[in-house]
């Protein structure tokens, strides 16, 4: 199927390893704007984007993330801000912020890949010391990175684990 | 941290990079209380591949080989769900070098 978007959906992959070469200004904003079109509960902007490029600020992220494999040349931390998300009637235990915050994350990796850039999220991060770090306001929460780069030819192997579950064992059609 | 050599004590770990580990392993214990149980040996081989390769420029040339075999063991990506009995063997093998390391860099092979 010649389809742009299908073969970007297939073909994109969690970059681990990334080369020292810059990202173009451009690249960024393209990958950061995509998070506007992602879908988001209500429209209403409850989430904060920090851009970081600066070196010895990514240096320190990387050591407050164990999951942080990547060496990236700039970070893209997605916040939830609470008290928007308390003014807008979510209940504090709603899954809805986070499910947004996935959305976002899912629309710029897919960017960064369809731009040639590598990317890889993570999600194993201390919360306070990242808060810390950034000099966040009180009440925004960091809760993924977006690592960027350019993809480095050697990569780690993808997690692997035996016994799981086909895809087709996890769908259901209709009404169990 | 130091390597013992022969006649001399060699310091190995540049202060930053030991405060890079430092951040690694308290950050790795708290977002290990919300994380799955099989990251924590990922964690922790981690550290110690990130430990190696800190250390492996001037460590001597006997504790350079088990600097290698701990960094070229694991990969970071590696968990014990990918093959669960190998992983363990791995594992006894790697205790098993360090263990023979400690053995012959603390004079422990001869007679008490």
């Amino acid at each position: 199927m010649n389809n742009a978007v299908l073969h970007a959906i297939r073909t994109r992959r969690v970059v681990r390893a990334l080369t020292d070469a810059p990202l173009e200004h451009d690249q960024l904003r393209t990958v950061l704007d995509s998070a506007r079109y992602a879908p988001h509960a209500g429209n209403r902007r409850l989430h904060r984007y920090v851009v970081v490029t600066r070196p010895s600020l990514l240096r320190a992220m990387r050591m407050v993330s164990p999951g942080m494999l990547q060496r990236p040349m700039a970070a893209i931390v997605v916040c939830v801000d609470w008290a928007k998300v308390h003014d807008y009637g979510f209940p504090a235990a709603s899954p809805g912020p986070y499910i947004d915050v996935g959305t976002a994350a899912a629309v710029m990796l897919l960017t960064a890949h369809s731009i040639g850039l590598g990317a890889g999220p993570v999600t194993s991060f201390s919360r306070a010391a990242l808060a810390t770090i950034l000099n966040l306001p009180d009440g925004v929460r960091p809760e993924l990175i977006i690592c960027l780069g350019h993809a480095a030819a050697e990569q780690p192997p993808a997690v692997r684990r035996q016994g799981g579950p086909s895809w087709d064992e996890v769908i259901q059609w209709e009404r169990g | 941290m130091t390597s013992e050599t022969a006649d001399e004590s060699v310091r190995v770990l540049a202060e930053g990079d030991g405060l890079e580990l430092l951040a690694y392993l308290v950050t790795a214990a708290r977002t290990q209380v919300d994380e799955a149980a099989e990251y924590a040996p990922m964690r922790l081989l981690t550290a110690a591949g990130r430990l190696a390769e800190m250390v492996e420029p001037n460590a001597s040339a006997g504790l350079r080989s088990l600097l290698r075999e701990v960094r070229q063991g694991f990969s970071e990506t590696t968990v014990q769900a990918g093959d669960p009995a190998r992983y363990v063997e791995r594992l006894d093998a790697l205790c098993r070098s360090v263990a023979e390391y400690l053995v012959r860099s603390q004079g422990l092979d001869g007679s008490p």
